[in-house]
């Protein structure tokens, strides 16, 4: 029914630039985790040197001879990089900000130049610079899903060896893997997606794609399994979004239409998501907070004393959960306050203990709402620090 | 040493003249060590003395100057599945997306090899090492919210489900509460006991005369190296701790009293 509605080259393309959101994810988990993704930021800057080159030397344009071009200057490009932070002592953020400022110049002059002086066939070549998928051919879709099919494979067989160098470089290396090996196989995976990148959110954005989904799917898991596949998926989406966006509004470029998708789903991801998420924190925050006031003003009422300043809030709360009743001297406590209030003095107790024999553990777990030891740290641990307390006294 | 002087496989790491330079400054320099396993080995001395150092020179972490290390009496190729790692703790991000098994199931990749995935045995391997250090119930849980202490067992958990027969850890009790020390210490003591070579760097000179059997100091060379006892003495130290005159005081102090705690 679809294909009746759209023509089947759009679907090809929709096809290949979901495949390539997907890879793009995939790779820009490890990458960010890695923390290089602004390797890839050079390495897309320095792409389009290479389509330019590559479109003069064979006179047409061929998308898999342009992709070509595009990874030998981007390689070129994170090579001097390397150059440049070895044998020079420039600093690494002005190292990168003089290759970038280089290597895209030169991409612009060349296109521009090309375009400019009307060479046969040049139409279009500009496209590189922000994406624009509505050109791009069911052939040349096929050879882009191939090569991101390929590089999500890689990520997913490498997947081990990669996270291991991302998470402990020191440990990978004295165990004997190749920490260079690996490390030269990422960022080779990086410059073919952003080449592959390319038509779909060109050299301006295509860093994007790769660094804003898995920022986005951080946000859910803490597990990097599950990170890139969900960085893959949002890549997907993203992508896809591009494409309708790209085919439905004649001359709108797909890159800034692809980041902006990207950039809503990594801004709800941040709000939103369970346990990370601004949302979740904020509402965590103030459970603390409440059950603090709350075992503030217990802890005075138990005392005999009035019920503190500022505790409106939290004696409302109280008198409806009854654990705190109106008498006629003012307020006391119920039944279950008075428990309430004893168990609460019960646990500061406690923490107060853990506090002065085991201060690490306290920082690490304790909260103002005064959780239960007993929930936050483990059995064996908590068994040790109540003998240790022992032995002290 | 112990009667098993036969055992072609007693662990033994030896350091011949060796010199690590950072910009053309010597942090090691012509350090001469042979440790001999089995044993729980200190590494100890001042500040910036080069221990940590030390210890990258042997695994290929940083590039010599001068010398070699061997392991065995051969090179450290030959040996990579017999040695064990331990990092400073600060050296990863602890935010990083992994759990406490993951980190551990680390330790079993070398063995594995390229792209194989840990599977059962692995898996019961790196449950035993939780179990040994006494994480078993926090095995899903994300590495960043874990105490210092605790973190600092995950690393050895991982060392331990390398099933090596030489351990080398950098600073394994820095930030670490008093129990977590006592558990580390008693591991490291219980490999040891299994045959081990355990090298540990270490700051703390009060424990270190309680738990290793042998000791060097260091400070960019090795001013003395032995039994524990012989060379934690007040002239060595005054010499190791030189240009510190209250950092020495207090040492003395501490040698005397962690010298009689067994």
């Amino acid at each position: 029914m679809i294909a009746a509605l759209v023509p089947y080259n759009t679907l090809v393309v929709a096809a290949a630039v979901a495949a390539v959101g997907l890879a793009a994810g995939m790779v820009g988990a490890l990458a960010v985790l890695r923390r290089r993704a602004l390797a890839g930021d050079a390495a897309a800057h320095g792409s389009l040197a290479g389509v330019a080159t590559a479109f003069l030397a064979t006179g047409r344009r061929d998308l898999g001879w342009l992709l070509v071009g595009g990874l030998v200057t981007s390689l070129a490009t994170l090579a001097a990089l390397v150059a440049i932070r070895r044998w020079t002592r420039t600093r690494d953020d002005a190292a990168m900000a003089l290759v970038l400022g280089v290597s895209f110049g030169a991409g612009v002059a060349l296109v521009t130049g090309i375009t400019a002086r009307g060479l046969p066939d040049s139409a279009g070549l500009e496209q590189f610079l922000l994406g624009h998928t509505a050109g791009v051919t069911a052939g040349d879709a096929a050879l882009l899903a191939v090569c991101a099919l390929g590089a999500a494979g890689l990520v997913t067989l490498g997947l081990k060896e990669l996270t291991l160098v991302a998470f402990d470089e020191a440990f990978a290396a004295a165990a004997g893997w190749p920490v260079g090996l690996v490390d030269l196989g990422l960022v080779g995976l990086i410059a073919v997606m952003v080449v592959v990148g390319l038509p779909a959110a060109g050299a301006v954005l295509v860093t994007a794609l790769l660094v804003i989904p898995p920022v986005a799917a951080r946000q859910w898991t803490d597990r990097v399994g599950t990170m890139v596949l969900l960085a893959g998926l949002f890549g997907t989406l993203s992508a896809l979004v591009g494409v309708v966006g790209s085919a439905l509004v004649p001359r709108l470029p797909t890159g800034p239409v692809v980041v902006l998708a990207a950039a809503a789903l990594a801004a709800v991801s941040a709000v939103a998501a369970p346990g990370r998420g601004w949302w979740s924190r904020r509402a965590a925050a103030r459970r603390a907070l409440v059950a603090w006031r709350e075992g503030d003003l217990l802890a005075s009422l138990a005392r005999g004393d009035r019920p503190p300043a500022g505790a409106d809030g939290a004696l409302r709360r109280a008198l409806a959960d009854g654990l705190v009743a109106r008498g006629a001297g003012g307020f006391t406590l119920t039944a279950a306050g008075t428990a309430r209030a004893a168990d609460l003095a019960r646990r500061r107790e406690a923490w107060a203990r853990i506090l002065a024999t085991a201060p690490d553990d306290a920082r690490a777990f304790l909260t103002v709402d005064l959780p239960d030891p007993a929930a936050v740290i483990d059995g064996a641990r908590l068994a040790e620090i109540r003998s240790a307390a022992e032995r002290c006294r | 040493m112990d009667g098993a002087g036969g055992d072609a496989m007693a662990p033994v790491v030896e350091f011949h003249d060796v010199t690590v330079a950072y910009a053309g400054r010597p942090v090691l320099w012509h350090v001469d060590l042979v440790i001999r396993g089995p044993a729980l080995y200190g590494i100890v001395g001042p500040n910036g003395a080069g221990k940590s150092t030390l210890l990258k020179a042997a695994l290929g972490l940083v590039p010599l100057a001068g010398g070699r290390v061997t392991f065995d009496g051969g090179a450290l190729a030959d040996s990579r599945a017999r040695v064990g790692y331990v990092p400073q703790r600060e050296t990863v991000d602890w935010g990083f997306p992994v759990n406490v098994m993951d980190v551990v199931l680390m330790g079993t990749y070398g063995r594995l090899g390229w792209f194989r995935r840990p599977g059962r045995r692995e898996r019961d391997v790196a449950g035993e090492c939780l179990r040994r250090v006494g994480l078993a119930d926090l095995a899903g849980r994300q590495i960043g919210r874990l105490s210092g202490g605790q973190q600092q067992r995950v690393f050895l958990a991982r060392a331990l489900a390398q099933e090596a027969v030489i351990y080398l850890l950098d600073e394994p009790m820095a930030g670490v509460d008093a129990g977590s020390q006592e558990l580390i210490f008693g591991v490291l003591d219980s490999l040891r006991a299994a045959g081990r070579l355990v090298i540990v760097v270490h700051h703390d000179l009060r424990s270190a005369a309680g738990w290793f059997d042998g000791v060097a100091l260091v400070d960019m060379r090795v001013v003395a190296a032995g039994p524990t006892a012989a060379v934690l003495t007040a002239e060595n130290l005054r010499r190791t701790y030189a240009g510190q005159p209250a950092v020495l005081e207090e040492l003395a102090r501490a040698v005397a009293a962690g010298g009689r705690t067994p």
